[in-house]
């Protein structure tokens, strides 16, 4: 999917190995953008795609975290605190997906029959 | 294209490296099994492929509900579980599930007696939060320590 | 045929995908990889309870982190025929591909099965037997599949 690799983060320099490491996700699509990241361990956060790596390594400008109900960490409430500037280490990256088009909305599964 | 074939040779090879005495899922392939999750839910379809990971493809698999004594079925198609989410598997005995002192109920039946069940639980386990929150503790419910790491 | 060169084999189809979070993920695959990792198109994200939903046009999931992932019954199908045709002369290995499965399961219209929460029924929310947007299909039935990568 991805074009090339030497955009975005670090780590796209070398010329070697290129095909074998591409990822299937093209993350310099959501370069300067609002992204949605899901944590394992359940926390979420937003925040402008800076840079990222092969490893899934993140970088996010002006990001919020979406805080979690304090009686059932399993849900999420409205609340938001700022976090700024942070890096995200990959093997904790769950979910990824552009925050603009994300939407919550009613349930879509009605009942047909 | 010539996928296909690696595939089938791979899966030969995996075939004769195994050593003996090994658990060998390979032996299981194209009969009915059982399969527990770790989130305690029960499966139970034909098994078609595994890797190493002992990743699972069932077929014409259903998900079955036991609430007390009754238990249903609920139709799920083709699944391809995560080796790391399954509990166990085990091969069903036809002769012994007949004895069982089970009763099969409609899907509809089930789904509405595990609400039920899943209400009550929900319900004991706000007090207990309550009762842990109020002592200064965190109260893990069952299914969060068994699914989480 | 193994585990994940079915799901790739299952690409651009619309399918279910369930984390060990419990959050379920319907879309339609759009590309895979040896670790299960996977990008959707299209997505409705449902909550662990079944009673919330979002949109995404498309998501990336590590794949550590799926519990299992529902496929429609017609990629079996589809399998099948490519193993036919490709494999024709070839030795059949252990797991050379989903023998014994009966045509019966093709166009059993409108169970709309993969878009219906799969979870516990836990709540009103989802839904069990989905119902919903009209089936599946479409997507990438054309005969040949283009491989990732």
């Amino acid at each position: 999917m991805a074009s090339t690799g030497t955009q975005g983060g670090g780590g796209g320099d070398q010329k070697g190995e290129r095909k074998r490491k591409e990822s299937i996700v093209d993350l310099t699509r959501y370069l300067e953008k609002m992204i949605r990241v899901k944590f394992a361990g359940g926390r979420e956060a937003s925040g402008v795609l800076k840079g990222f790596d092969p490893l899934l390594n993140l970088v996010l400008d002006d990001t919020v975290e979406h805080l979690r109900d304090p009686d059932d960490p399993m849900r999420l409430s409205e609340d938001t605190r700022p976090l700024g500037l942070v890096v995200c280490r990959g093997t904790s990256v769950v979910l990824i997906c552009p925050a603009d088009g994300m939407e919550q909305i009613p349930n879509p599964f009605v009942q047909a029959d | 294209m010539d996928n296909q074939r690696n595939n089938q040779n791979q899966q030969r090879a995996l075939d004769h490296t195994i050593a003996k005495g090994c658990a060998n899922l390979l032996d299981e392939i194209d009969k009915r099994l059982l399969v527990v999750l770790r989130d305690g839910r029960t499966l139970i379809g034909i098994l078609r492929s595994v890797d190493q990971f002992a990743n699972l493809v069932l077929q014409q698999s259903v998900e079955r509900i036991h609430v007390g004594d009754k238990y249903g079925d609920i139709p799920r198609g083709i699944f391809l579980v995560r080796g790391d989410s399954v509990v166990l598997i085990g091969e069903i005995d036809q002769q012994k599930e007949r004895y069982a002192p089970l009763k099969r109920v409609e899907m509809e039946v089930i789904l509405e007696a595990q609400r039920i069940e899943q209400e009550i639980k929900a319900e004991r386990d706000a007090r207990r939060a309550q009762a842990f929150k109020e002592r200064g503790l965190l109260y893990q419910t069952e299914a969060g320590i068994t699914e989480d790491n | 045929m193994l585990p994940l060169s079915l799901l790739r084999a299952a690409q651009y189809m619309p399918m279910l995908v369930e984390l060990k979070n419990g959050e379920t993920y319907n879309g339609h695959l759009q590309a895979c990889d040896g670790w299960m990792n996977i990008c959707l198109r299209d997505v409705i994200c449902t909550s662990r309870d079944g009673d919330k939903f979002w949109r995404m046009p498309e998501c990336y999931i590590r794949g550590t982190n799926i519990k299992y992932l529902r496929i429609p019954d017609e990629v079996i199908e589809l399998v099948k025929e490519e193993q036919t045709s490709n494999s024709s002369g070839g030795g059949r290995g252990r797991g050379g591909g989903f023998r014994g499965g009966r045509g019966g399961t093709r166009g059993r219209g409108g169970r709309g099965g993969l878009t219906g929460r799969p979870g516990l029924g836990s709540s009103g929310g989802g839904g069990d037997r989905g119902g919903g947007r009209g089936g599946r299909g479409g997507g990438g039935r054309g005969g040949k599949f283009p491989r990732a990568n």
